[in-house]
């Protein structure tokens, strides 16, 4: 019992502060209708719920698998397997991803249908596919992993120069989109799974890490390159229609369930295929591993449902009346403010975030902590919610003057940063941009361009998840860094 | 440093808590005069029908080694069970194994207060299992049918003399278990018994086990 109460404590301890600073800025700057807030309550009550059964579910039931995999996988010693299973796990993986599918709907939108969602989508899916291949190949034949993040990048940067803004800030959100709640947890337990047959433990620990950037930097480039070749770069924004609101309490919550348990479902099951596939062709496991899979996966199916049904149903509207709110009333100032605030917040409570930083306790034996790891990437988000509104407060500044010298700081940072920081780094940048921010946060920003003038609600919408997913690579090859600096003093010391 | 034959002037202490614990555990360490220690990641096992229910089967722990002198380790050992409160059930447990020589620790200190104390009688003794990964859970399994209490599983790998290998550029080795278990002096012959028939250790390749006596130990359940 002592264990189910200490997840619930420590989701607990994830949630409140971004309940508690909505409540506060309901009371200081824009006051919500009790109705809103009534909603708003319940949602977290359902994502405190639904995210402590998720990660119980991830941690007995995904994380298996995605180990199980990995080994299985690099034990055949046989180079076609490992680049086949990267390219259909990739493929499956990302294109069974909701969030990637409401990405491309908004893409068909803006494009005015000149990249149909469906293409976007299988493109996307592409993209991952080859470089979650690529990424495999990679651990197995010790490559360096910053060799084929400044290669990966590299192409980006040439291939950005010649692309519009809208088609850029497109191309970095679908890779922020297809790494999602599902995604992630399997994808960095299946490096893992490779990397822990290896026999040097220190490139065994930094391994583990890096698969995950890997992918989103496929998926970036296809985006890209389909993007240049079929719209010549002409993009128009078209308006866009919110969903009107239902006026029912709790019903707006059960109308919600379906479409999403459906959602849930379907990502999760490529992975669960693919598990059942290794059962019965070669794994075998015992009952009572067969017995605690299935339940872990049970549990993150519920989870994931509780979890999205409160964030869609408790918390997007609340973001958007929010950000209306307070950039209507024309302080700017206050706007980056709580942008900042909110960033700070919203990360703690997101799914893929907690899946992440076990990971680096359980493979550094906790000498990586898990709160400075936190800390370093609240910071991050932070400053990339901060950044979002000043350019949606500032039509001048475009997307670009942010992502491009960010991108090439991460990719200098690496070369400097320890290996083990700088694959965990490039993972966190897929992790931060889960649907706690791919909603709650985009809500945010899409009320507070819809209140300024000369802002786009769906172009500066865009283009916040390629900042969200951007900062925290910066973030923590910045705290490896540190901890490189500090853990050599320490020698010193202690030798003297 | 000369050593006396019978009775063993450092002690290696195992302290077993929940995750997130160890650092404490070095901290009251530190307290106690004693300048490091170890920690390793593990799993211990789970006794709740609740939990068991829910599949949740092991729990995640944190294992310090810290090496000191029989005095300190006696000290440290109180400590520890008065601020962790290992008496409680699920807060922990702590032990002590005899070892005979310690090198590239100057802070141990010199052990000439270690006076005659009476041999104690052990009443405990550690069983160490390594086996191929996976295997762990049958060997607690074997190791609970003839009652003991619970073991804690560490991560690891290792080889023996033929098992090295490599797969593309990695070279690897195989991924192990190992289980520690301590048990009452009397069970421990027949846990034993059980572990070596059930995973079939004499056999070649399936793994070793060997037993240590244990000095003191608090937090084990009665």
């Amino acid at each position: 019992m002592n264990l189910l109460l200490e997840k619930l404590k420590e989701v607990l301890l994830a949630v409140l502060p971004i309940t508690v600073l909505v409540l506060v800025l309901n009371f200081l700057f824009v006051s919500l209708s009790w109705f809103l807030i009534f909603r708003f309550v319940i949602g977290s009550f359902l994502i405190v719920v639904g995210l402590s059964a998720f990660l119980f579910g991830v941690s007995i039931g995904i994380s298996p698998i995605g180990n199980f995999m990995g080994t299985f996988i690099a034990k055949t010693n046989k180079l076609w397997i490992v680049a086949v299973a990267g390219l259909v796990l990739g493929f499956f993986i990302s294109i069974a991803e909701p969030a990637l599918h409401i990405h491309a709907l908004q893409v068909e939108l803006v494009s005015s249908g000149i990249l149909s969602s469906g293409s976007v989508v299988i493109t996307a899916s592409i993209g991952i596919a080859v470089f979650l291949s690529l990424g495999l190949i990679r651990i197995v034949f010790n490559v360096a992993l910053k060799k084929l993040m400044t290669v990966s990048y590299g192409i980006i940067l040439i291939l950005s120069l010649f692309s519009s803004r809208e088609l850029l800030a497109i191309s970095f959100d679908a890779s922020g989109a297809t790494t999602g709640a599902m995604t992630v947890p399997f994808i960095v337990t299946l490096a893992a799974g490779i990397s822990v047959l290896k026999r040097d433990s220190r490139s065994s620990e930094n391994d583990s890490f890096g698969l995950l950037g890997i992918a989103s930097a496929g998926a970036i480039i296809s985006v890209l390159l389909v993007g240049l070749v079929s719209t010549n770069n002409t993009m128009e924004a078209a308006p866009v229609y919110f969903a009107s609101e239902s006026s029912e309490i709790l019903g707006y919550f059960f109308d919600l369930m379906p479409r999403i348990a459906s959602e849930v479902l379907l990502s999760l099951l490529p992975i669960l295929l693919a598990f059942l596939l290794l059962q019965f062709s070669s794994l075998r496991l015992s009952k009572r591993m067969l017995r605690q899979i299935t339940v872990g996966l049970l549990f993150t199916f519920v989870g994931m449902v509780i979890f999205l049904v409160g964030v869609n149903g408790g918390f997007m509207d609340v973001g958007r009346e929010i950000g209306y709110g307070i950039a209507s009333m024309g302080n700017k100032s206050i706007l980056v403010l709580v942008g900042m605030i909110l960033g700070l917040v919203t990360i703690l409570a997101e799914p893929s975030v907690y899946v992440l930083t076990h990971q680096i306790e359980d493979v550094t034996s906790g000498a990586v902590k898990r709160r400075i790891v936190l800390l370093a990437l609240s910071a991050g988000v932070g400053l990339a919610v901060a950044l979002s509104m000043i350019r949606i407060a500032v039509p001048a500044v475009q997307l670009w003057h942010f992502l491009l010298p960010g991108y090439a700081i991460s990719i200098v940072l690496s070369f400097f940063s320890p290996k083990l920081f700088v694959g965990i780094a490039f993972d966190a940048g897929g992790v931060a941009s889960g649907p706690m921010t791919g909603t709650f946060v985009i809500a945010f920003a899409q009320g507070a361009a819809s209140a300024i003038e000369g802002a786009n609600v769906l172009i500066d919408a865009f283009g916040l998840i390629s900042m969200v997913a951007m900062t925290p690579i910066i973030a923590l090859q910045i705290l490896g860094l540190i901890y490189k600096i500090k853990t050599r003093k320490r020698g010193v010391e202690s030798s003297g | 440093m000369a050593s006396n034959k019978n009775i063993s002037p450092y002690k290696l202490i195992y302290a077993v808590v929940n995750f997130g614990k160890g650092s404490e555990v070095l901290r009251i360490a530190r307290e106690n005069g004693i300048s490091g220690g170890t920690i390793l990641l593990g799993r211990g096992t789970v006794r709740s029908g609740l939990l068991n229910f829910f599949a949740l089967y092991e729990i995640r722990k944190e294992i310090v080694l810290i090496v000191a002198n029989n005095r300190t380790a006696k000290s440290l050992l109180e400590a520890l069970d008065r601020e962790m409160m290992l008496d409680r059930p699920d807060h922990g447990i702590a032990f002590t194994v005899d070892i005979q020589e310690v090198e590239g620790s100057k802070e141990l200190g010199c052990n000439s207060l270690q006076e005659g104390r009476g041999e104690k009688e052990i009443m405990y003794q550690l069983i160490t299992v390594i086996v191929d990964r996976g295997k762990a859970e049958e060997v607690i399994d074997a190791a609970t049918e003839m009652g003991s209490k619970g073991g804690t599983v560490i991560n690891a790998r290792g080889s023996g003399v033929h098992e090295r290998s490599t797969l593309f550029a990695m070279e690897i080795e195989p991924e192990k278990e190992i289980v520690m278990i301590v048990s009452k002096k009397e069970l421990t012959q027949t846990i034993v018994n059980k572990i070596r028939e059930k995973l079939r250790i004499d056999e070649p390749g399936k793994g070793i086990i060997f037993i240590q006596d244990v000095g003191d130990a608090y937090g084990l359940l009665k």
